[in-house]
């Protein structure tokens, strides 16, 4: 049984090959780049607008509304790298219903991948806002003593995150695969919808915790 | 559970030229889109609010224009008012001295009618007494008027009182008989005779005529005056008359005036 897609193999040189895992995540890239072109090359600035155009916008909005109630700042900075979070996993996770398809978020590379970029977007916020200094001082708080603590739990966080989703998202996969081969017809369907509604929550998760993360590196200058 | 670490790196990759794409193509114009309809509201807002302030202004204009023009139109009205007023007291007066210069004329007019009734009554009864009074006389005596009227004369000379004939006997001046007709010789020597006989010597008569007498002789001198003419008895009576008039007049204005 395949758990997880970065074992197919689709093409192979050297060292090198690409797996279902980066297949999939191109075809997610594209899917979003693509629509956001077509929406956004004609965008209406009038009360008037197509829905595709209200729908990003509503997404966008929530986004912004979302980030700026976590961090109580602005969510100018902050929206790339948390929306882009929130949208790639979600759309990974919603794509599951298709047949053949495998999210790339049940792959622990991605997920760690992802929990990476987290784990370096954080200081680089937190420098950011508060300057070098600023930002490391907090590592040494309340007292230096705390500095292997701070270390261990930045980086356990960032653990918690990657196999968080990887765990989820590659449990509903396996459920899934193995409800098929006890009851093929209408189980595996619900656990489908089960996993679609998990999948959002996963992705709201890790993007909000995502957020907390950099908000209270860089919140410090605040208090 | 399997790392694999080239995918990592690739998915790190990967994701980081999602960032830029999304927001090449999703955030930024997305963004920019909902603030410039959020800058077309508040402008519309803006210029809402403007027009409105506009309106607002132009209303409280045009109230304090109204309200101009309300007082301007009142100030008219009374003035017009105070004109009518003027012109109604200037035409009452105007017709009420018109009245007055009326009744002027109408009280002259009447007392010129008055007068000459009277003197056309004058005339009138005299001549009609004379008439009467002549022919009463040759009727019933077989005498004239003029030898009645001097035989009267003749009876009143004894009723002069004592001074008065004194005063007669001593004046130097001529005593004189006015009648309002020609006296005849006869006449003349009668009256003569019967004032001499009174007076008690000769007297010096003069002899006038007088229309004013009427009908009548007089005997007169200086003040003093003595005899029976016509204009006495109608002189009376047209005081009488008068006095009537007078009445009847006064108790028609008084009527009129209530």
């Amino acid at each position: 049984m395949t758990i997880s897609p970065d074992q197919i193999l689709l093409w192979q040189w050297g060292p090198l090959h690409v797996n279902a895992t980066l297949a999939f995540t191109w075809l997610i890239m594209a899917l979003l780049t693509l629509g956001c072109w077509l929406v956004t090359r004609r965008l209406s600035t009038g009360p008037e607008m197509s829905r595709w155009q209200n729908l990003l916008e509503v997404l966008v909005t929530g986004l912004r509304e979302q980030i700026r109630e976590v961090s109580r700042q602005e969510p100018g900075p902050y929206l790339p790298f948390v929306g882009t979070l929130f949208v790639f996993i979600a759309a990974s996770n919603l794509l599951s219903v298709l047949p053949f398809y495998l999210p790339p978020t049940g792959s622990l590379s991605t997920t760690t991948a992802l929990a990476l970029c987290t784990l370096i977007a954080v200081p680089l916020f937190g420098i950011l806002h508060q300057g070098p200094l600023g930002y490391l001082r907090h590592y040494v708080q309340p007292t230096p003593l705390m500095l292997p603590f701070n270390l261990i739990g930045e980086l356990s966080r960032t653990v918690a995150l990657a196999v968080r989703l990887y765990g989820n998202i590659m449990s509903g996969t396996v459920i899934v695969g193995i409800l098929v081969s006890l009851t093929p017809l209408l189980f595996p369907i619900v656990m489908q919808l089960l996993g679609l509604l998990t999948g959002m929550i996963q992705a709201y998760i890790f993007a909000v915790l995502a957020m907390v993360y950099i908000a209270s590196a860089s919140a410090e200058r605040r208090d | 559970m399997q790392i694999d670490w080239l995918t990592v790196a690739a998915q790190i990759l990967n994701f980081l030229i999602l960032v830029y794409l999304l927001k090449r193509f999703l955030y930024k114009p997305v963004t920019a889109a909902m603030a410039q309809r959020e800058e077309r509201i508040a402008q519309r807002l803006r210029e809402s609010r403007e027009r409105e302030e506009a309106a607002e202004h132009e209303r409280e204009h045009l109230h304090e224009r109204l309200q101009r023009l309300e007082a301007r139109r009142e100030a008219i009205l009374d003035q017009a008012r105070e004109e009518a007023e003027a012109e109604h007291r200037r035409l009452l007066e105007q017709a009420r001295e018109e009245v007055e210069q009326r009744r002027e004329h109408w009280h002259e007019q009447l007392r010129q009618e008055r007068r000459q009734f009277l003197e056309d009554l004058r005339r009138h009864t005299t001549e009609g007494f004379q008439a009467l009074t002549r022919r009463a006389l040759r009727d019933l005596a077989d005498d004239t008027l003029e030898d009645s009227m001097i035989r009267t004369l003749i009876r009143q000379l004894p009723e002069l009182e004592q001074d008065t004939l004194g005063d007669l006997r001593t004046t130097d001046r001529p005593i004189e008989i006015t009648t309002s007709f020609t006296l005849t010789d006869a006449q003349r020597q009668t009256i003569e005779g019967a004032v001499q006989r009174h007076l008690g010597g000769a007297a010096e008569l003069e002899y006038r005529q007088s229309p004013e007498l009427l009908c009548g002789i007089e005997l007169g001198c200086g003040s003093r005056r003595l005899g029976w003419t016509l204009a006495d008895y109608l002189d009376r009576f047209e005081d009488r008359l008068g006095a009537a008039l007078d009445a009847d007049h006064a108790v028609a204005e008084h009527a009129a005036a209530d």
